[in-house]
This record gives C-alpha cells, structure tokens and sequence, in this order.
C-alpha cells in the first residue's frame, strides 16, 4: 500500500529534478544564507557514480560549483580525499589540501581551529576531539546530513527508498584516509582507485572485501563502530549500489583553502 | 541471499558493521547504561556508594540486578584517601548496551590509550549510549539537552591530581564547587569528548541544568 505512492514520488522527483536531486537532502530555510567566516561542508549530493568522482580534480569542481551555487564561490574548494601512491605519483594526504584552518561551518560555528585539532595528532587532543558532530557538520546548503537510524526501515538502504526519503540515514562520507587524515600505504584499495572506479568489491562482507573500496567517515559521529568522522571503515565495493549498501550516497567534505 | 550475507556480516562484524546494527538483535547481556533520571540532588550522590546503589537499582528495575554494577566516577585525594580512578571501577569489558550493541571491546579502546584509538573513538555517541530502559538520552539539539555525564574524570578516565574541585567534594556537594562532565552524544562544547567535555557551573540539580544535564552518568557492570 505505502510503496505505490513512494515509488511514484521517487519517479516522479527523478524526472523533474534529474537523477542529482534524487539525493537531495533535508529541505534548507530558503532565509538562511551562508556565515561570511564558513569555509567548510558536507557536500548536499554526491556525483552519482559512486566512488568514481573523475579523480581529485572532478571532487574539487565538484566542491567548487556547489559553494558557487551556495553564494561561496569566492574561495578556492578542495575535497577531503587521500590519493594512493602509484608508480611516479606519490601519495596525497587528505590532510595536505585543505589549508591550516580555523574551520567554520555555514553557521560559522568553528569545527576545528588548526590541523592538530581537527586530526587530533597528540593523544590528548585526539580524545578530545574535534567539534565535528551531527548538529555542525552541516552542508553548503546549512543542512543536516541525515544520520544512523534515521527514517530507518528494512528497505533504507535501496536506492528508490533513499530517494524518496531524503532525510533517512546517509551519514557514510567518503574520505579514503586514516584517521590521521593521511593517505593508506598498503596495497589495498581505499580510494576506489584514487576517485575513478565504481567497480563492486570481492565481497559483501566489509572484512573479507579485499577488492574495490574506498575508506568512509560518519558525518554524524555515530556508528561505524567507533564513530569517526574520516575513517571509521571501508565499503563492500565502489558503485553507488555499493555505497548504500552500508548506508552511504557518496558525500564527502570540502574546505577552503583560502 | 543478498540480506542473509548481511545477516551473517552483521552478527559476525558487530564492531566493524556500524549501520548494520539495524539488522543485528543480539542477545547479549546489557553491560553499559546511562541512568535514565538523576537522583534529584545535583552532584551530591551520597558518594560513590550512594551512585553505585542507583546503577544497581536502575539496572534491578529492568531485570540486571544480577550483575553488580558501579557509577563511572573518580574520586580525588583527600588526607589518607587516595583517589579513586572511574576506569578502575568499571571491569575490562567488553561493554553492552541495552540492546546488546557493543560500547567497546576494551580499557584501551574506550578511554583511546592509543594515538589511533583516541583519533578513531569508540563505539559510544548518541544512537548507542542508551539508558537502562533502551531509550536514546537527549543531546546536542535536543530539547532540553540531557547530555552532559558526570564522571569527574580527566580523558583518560583518571582522577584529577589537581588542588581544584572536580568531583563536587567526592559527589558529596550539591552547592560549592564543580564537576567535571562529559557529552553522552560526544556532540557540542567544541570536543566530542564522552567524559571530560567540560566543567559544570556548579553543583546543585539547576546548575547541572543550566549546560545541558540533569545529572546523569554512566554505569558498568563489572561482571
């Protein structure tokens, strides 16, 4: 009874807005506008392709026109993503591309005033932690990104379902970093090889996927097995099935970096 | 088969699994809660004596009377008492909540005695610290925000060695002096800090109020 109308309305939002907006999330105040001080947020909407983002410099456009759209795009966007090392390209750290901070988000609450404690690289400021949380860590638009349990249901992780539940959970946010904020050094796949596959992993369980995977935070700090907002565990795969799978659509963070 | 794979995923990657608690009832002995009310009287608790009698009732009340359970508090040093150290109090896990999602394996996990646990955290944040009856605790954005836990401990789950008062005189006081609190949704107050957010403004029940508490904390069973 209740799945007619929501197909119907998923179908329907994906012919009027296109495919991008069938991930849109909670509807923003039209009022409000963007904190002058705001150089950081959790994309609205992911590229659709999965873990394929047309490698760094597609993330980094991809940053740049939705702070363009937002009435941000006076400063130069970055993506909070490692790349892996490959032969003649060395690694890059996630860390490394998004300036020296303080940090602030649309409300121009501050998440973090300096590396060190965004990354929490002592182990006094890492127990304590960032100010990053479900109530901050807001999109370009001033949304909340929908977290664990939210709009829950047996079927929250299919994709009509998520697109015509805008505010069920979504909170997986891709990073492919170490909690560090650093690029992994070993020889397995947590970058969906470095933004440009949306291949399916080896298995469909997390631990045995030894295959195409991408490494992903929580944007609300909550679940994943110890919340971490960068790098709480790996995905079963790289495609945009993969991704929701474990209750991600493919957002990512973008700070300024000016 | 796709659900059962994750069936089998969920109950065997707990931890690692995250979103997949959904799907994974486990029956597991509640080991963790946050107590569901205050007792009324600030931070004054009757002492650690009297906070360990509210985890054991709560936890009787709903039927996990069975274990003993302590309050997750320090004590600081008095003439001829040392201090007393809240992760000395609670076991060595692992923990449970009342749904029987894991809390953390270990000391070690929970209290980040590591550079890489401390960056990472463990599994406590607002969906998963329950109290006694099941029920998520109000947080950051909540109304009224019941958040803040004392635990006068410092991060590490340690007592302070400090001449300040941060236990409200050994959870004794409910006027003078302070307590220091943590966050049970590990949300606001510029950290993400469980136990050791910030201090609180005072030590009566409106003081607890005032910063988003009510004088809540967290008990363990110890086995």
């Amino acid at each position: 009874m209740t799945r007619t109308p929501l197909l119907v309305a998923a179908s329907a939002i994906c012919v009027m807005t296109g495919s991008l907006f069938a991930y849109a999330q909670l509807p923003p105040d039209p009022n409000a506008k963007p904190n002058p001080k705001m150089n950081f947020f959790v994309t609205s909407v992911g590229g659709g392709h999965g873990g394929n983002l047309g490698g760094l410099a597609g993330a980094d456009k991809h940053c740049q026109d939705l702070a363009t759209a937002a009435g941000v795009g006076n400063h130069t966007w970055h993506a909070y993503l490692s790349t892996q090392a490959r032969p003649g390209q060395p690694a890059i750290n996630a860390r490394d591309r998004i300036g020296s901070g303080p940090w602030y988000n649309f409300k121009g609450d501050m998440i973090a005033q300096d590396q060190a404690h965004l990354h929490g690289d002592t182990i006094e400021l890492a127990r304590m932690g960032n100010n990053i949380n479900k109530v901050t860590n807001l999109t370009e638009k001033g949304q909340v990104v929908p977290g664990l349990y939210d709009l829950q249901a047996p079927n929250d992780r299919d994709e009509d379902y998520m697109a015509a539940h805008p505010a069920s959970n979504r909170h997986e946010t891709l990073t492919g970093s170490m909690p560090d904020g650093r690029a992994f050094t070993d020889n397995q796949d947590h970058t969906c090889n470095n933004w440009t596959s949306e291949a399916k992993g080896n298995s469909e369980n997390l631990r045995q996927n030894t295959g195409a995977a991408v490494q992903v935070g929580m944007s609300d700090r909550n679940g994943g097995g110890n919340g971490s907002w960068n790098s709480a565990h790996s995905t079963t795969g790289c495609g945009q099935a993969d991704l929701r799978r474990t209750h991600g659509v493919g957002l990512y963070y973008c700070f300024a970096v000016n | 088969m796709i659900k059962k794979t994750l069936l089998v995923a969920a109950s065997a990657l707990p931890v690692l699994a995250g979103s997949y608690f959904a799907f994974a009832a486990q029956q597991r002995p509640m080991t963790f809660f946050v107590t569901s009310v205050g007792m009324g009287k600030g931070a004054d608790l009757g002492g650690l004596a009297g906070a360990d009698a509210h985890c054991q009732q709560l936890a009787t009340a709903v039927g996990a009377g069975n274990k003993t359970w302590h309050a997750y508090l320090s004590t600081q040093a008095r003439p001829g008492q040392p201090a007393i150290n809240a992760r000395d109090r609670i076991g060595t896990g692992p923990w449970y909540n009342s749904k029987g999602q894991p809390i953390s394996d270990t000391q070690s996990e929970l209290h980040g005695d590591t550079l890489i646990e401390a960056q990472r955290g463990s599994n406590l944040f607002k969906q998963s610290a329950l109290t006694e009856k099941g029920q998520v605790v109000n947080g950051f954005g909540d109304m009224p925000n019941t958040h803040d836990m004392l635990t006068g401990s410092q991060a590490d789950g340690r007592a302070y060695t400090d001449n300040t008062d941060h236990t409200c005189n050994n959870w004794t006081s409910s006027t003078t002096g302070t307590a220091q609190l943590g966050h049970s949704d590990r949300s606001g107050g510029g950290n993400t800090s469980w136990n050791s957010a910030h201090a609180s403004r005072g030590c009566s029940q409106a003081d607890l109020v005032a910063t988003g508490g009510a004088g809540l904390f967290y008990c363990f069973a110890i086995n």
